[in-house]
């Protein structure tokens, strides 16, 4: 794979943005608009943001295990396509399974029993990270994680040593993720969140019936925690009922605080600076395989390191902003990931390429496609490339700037895996 | 999207009168969800959900900065299911009422990618047996069925119909006027109003450098350039000629790093990125013009 080289620019120019500045710019505009340069030097200027201090350096100052990002595969991507994977856009669970063995075979060089080796032992704790949003239309498919769960318990992972986690409890059942299709296997959501607004309203013909909306009255939102039942993410200590799930020993700090509503507290369970990793990660789990999905974030990728960065710690909201994606590379970096960590797998069966991370019809696609990879920032790189490809195909405008792949070389000189293109090893089959 | 779990506690009805007060406070009659019935079988199975700014993320989980940054108001949804069916198959209407038919429109056109119109439905929209999308007035509208059944188009479009039946028409949106007709490549025209919807298009630099501060439009469409080339335009439409000037110099002082400055113009400056691709920011009044992705230096009239 070819890359371009995007260093600093070097300017070629007799004339930069600092000299043109500097002649007087904005001056000319000035004599052209009249003498209005002195009220807009008045105006108040929007700077760019700085750059948000956060404890990166409290991960990388860990000792790092043997078995840590990104893993005894750096810079492998194994892409493996099947055109019967997909029928009527339901996966056909035969085919799964066969791409699942090929996928790791060739990642590993070695059968299912001996690759089950390089990544487990039997006594470990195996979570598996799914992406449950867009149910029934781009959510991680259900075959995916069985293929990946029969892979486990033929080798000797107990059934109830088997967890299927994400952030939110009833996304994982939205998306068929319950225990009556797992029996035996855990299913668990980092925190639940509290029943939105209920309104009666408006029907058609104006009449007012239970449960029938209308827009624009001015309800209270139970998310706002204003009347009864407003309260059931809320203990008596006035503490999120999720707030014990997560580690406050264990967390990301970012100099950026959360905002003090209550709808964000509801859905974060905390605010403030810290971010705290799920005790799940913290204290139960010994493995984790990622499952995420085939799925744009706007110019980016709601991938592998997507899918971990701000599914594994709450308060997250505050980080969209003034972090971008390196939040992705960040949380990554602590122990908790880097060391568990084992295995990705893009479940590409059903993609998306753009609208997301929300589920859009329009955009949605039997891509037919699983990618395995212990480094995930080789494998997501490698997919953002392929989505940038797919975006183009279908003539949807691509902001191909080097802010949306960044965070890729920012993990690549922190060690956690391979950014640069010409250094990852992608395999097609 | 999110579908809040039922929790075990007794939660309190609002029963809300539409009245002189509602008026009085700036809340205009929205639009109604169809009964119970209104294709035999099909019932509401979940009560209405509602959603405002503060919230809207307890729904979307990711890129409702998008819809607060076009002006997002209200969010309303209602889910029906065939009753005495044993399947699953649901179908979610979702309301988005926005500001204004303006920000409506935005959010339509950066979500409906090329349009493939649904037959049966008069307003714009485009769809198929998964997810309609539909814009009337000030609101967005999507039915979705993502279970994907295409037995279920024809009760996805009686929700359609009977839903935008109680939705004003709302006024004509003229923005997209603004962009000259010469050589513009139809059907990519789109709306933006910050640096979220921007972002799909180009980098200029960080956070609001063009200080359209949630309240400024801009829109852009594609051109067809010269020896079978495109470029792209965008036009944003300040209030007044001091804002333009103020946004100008705010670019002028924090362009992107990838970008540099090769000459300057009259009134802006000519650029190239980091593709070896080159753009023109020329202040007209109170204008912005920008064009993007040409494949030559333009030949312009230089200081």
């Amino acid at each position: 794979m070819k890359s371009q080289s995007y260093d600093s620019m070097k300017s070629s120019f007799d004339l930069n943005r600092r000299d043109f500045l500097r002649i007087g710019g904005a001056f000319g505009i000035g004599l052209l608009l009249g003498n209005t340069s002195a009220w807009a030097q008045e105006n108040q200027k929007v700077a760019p943001p700085a750059k948000i201090k956060t404890n990166i350096d409290d991960a990388l100052k860990t000792f790092t295990t043997g078995r840590s990002l990104p893993g005894p595969f750096p810079g492998r991507v194994v892409e493996v396509c099947d055109q019967k994977a997909m029928a009527n856009d339901r996966p056909v669970p035969e085919v799964v399974r066969t791409m699942f063995e090929k996928g790791v075979r060739q990642l590993t060089g070695k059968n299912l029993k001996k690759s089950f080796g390089m990544f487990f032992e039997k006594g470990d704790v195996v979570g598996i990270k799914v992406n449950p949003v867009g149910a029934g239309l781009i959510n991680t498919r259900l075959e995916v994680v069985d293929a990946t769960i029969e892979w486990l318990t033929k080798n000797g992972i107990k059934p109830d040593n088997i967890v299927i986690w994400d952030r939110y409890d009833f996304m994982l059942k939205e998306a068929g993720f319950t225990s009556e299709r797992y029996p035996g296997v855990g299913i668990v959501g980092l925190q639940t969140m509290g029943e939105t607004e209920e309104e009666s309203g408006q029907s058609e013909g104006g009449s007012k019936a239970e449960g029938e909306g209308q827009g624009r009255t001015q309800g209270e939102s139970t998310s706002e925690g204003k009347n009864e039942g407003a309260s059931s993410w809320l203990d008596k200590n006035g503490n999120h009922v999720s707030a014990g799930n997560f580690d406050m020993d264990v967390y990301y700090w970012a100099d950026v605080e959360g905002p003090k509503d209550k709808a964000y507290l509801n859905q974060h369970v905390f605010n403030g600076k810290y971010s705290y990793f799920g005790k799940l990660l913290t204290q139960r789990l010994t493995k984790i395989v990622n499952i995420p999905v085939f799925k744009n974030s706007g110019n980016g990728i709601s991938m592998a390191t997507k899918n971990l960065g701000y599914g594994s710690i709450c308060n997250t909201n505050r980080l969209h902003n003034p972090l971008f994606f390196d939040v992705c590379t960040e949380v990554l970096a602590f122990p908790v990931i880097r060391t568990k960590l084992v295995l990705n797998i893009t479940d590409g069966l059903r993609a998306q390429y753009d609208g997301g991370p929300m589920p859009v019809a329009e955009f949605a696609y039997p891509m037919s496609t699983l990618f395995f990879a212990t480094d995930p920032f080789a494998l997501d790189m490698t997919c953002h490339r392929l989505m940038v490809e797919k975006r183009k195909s279908m003539q949807v405008k691509v902001n191909e700037h080097p802010i949306f792949t960044d965070y890729f070389r920012y993990a690549e000189r922190l060690g956690l895996g391979i950014a640069d293109p010409e250094k990852i090893e992608h395999v097609r089959i | 999207m999110r579908r809040p779990p039922l929790l075990n506690s007794v939660a309190v009805l609002f029963v809300f009168l539409l009245s002189s007060a509602d008026v009085v406070s700036g809340a205009k009659a929205g639009p109604a969800f169809p009964r119970d019935n209104y294709v035999a079988g099909w019932v509401r199975s979940e009560r209405t959900l509602r959603f405002e700014r503060s919230n809207l993320f307890d729904y979307i989980d990711g890129g409702a900065e998008l819809f607060l940054e076009f002006g997002f108001d209200v969010l309303l949804v209602q889910r029906y299911k065939e009753s005495n069916a044993k399947g699953d198959d649901e179908i979610a209407l979702e309301i988005y009422q926005m500001e204004s038919a303006e920000a409506a429109l935005g959010i339509y056109l950066t979500k409906c990618g090329k349009e493939t119109p649904v037959g049966g439905i008069k307003e714009r929209n485009s769809g198929d047996r998964y997810q309609f999308s539909i814009v009337k007035g000030d609101c967005f509208i999507q039915v979705n069925n993502f279970g994907g059944d295409g037995k279920l188009m024809p009760v996805m479009l009686k929700l359609t119909q009977r839903t935008l039946a109680s939705i004003p028409k709302g006024p004509p949106v003229t923005l997209l006027s603004r962009l000259p007709e010469k050589d513009f490549i139809s059907g990519s025209g789109l709306i933006f109003r910050g640096p979220y919807a921007l972002q799909s298009i180009f980098t200029f630099g960080s956070g609001d450098v063009l200080q359209l501060r949630g309240n400024v439009f801009g829109v852009t469409g594609d051109y067809a350039g010269p020896e079978g080339g495109v470029y792209t335009r965008l036009l944003i439409l300040y209030p007044e000629p001091k804002a333009a000037l103020s946004a100008f110099e705010n670019l002028s002082n924090n362009l992107d790093p990838y970008l540099e400055v090769v000459s300057r113009l009259e009134n802006g400056f000519t650029f190239r990125d980091y593709r070896d691709k080159f753009g023109t920011v020329e202040l007209k009044n109170d204008v912005m013009e920008i064009k993007i992705n040409l494949p030559e230096k333009p030949e312009t009239t230089e200081r």
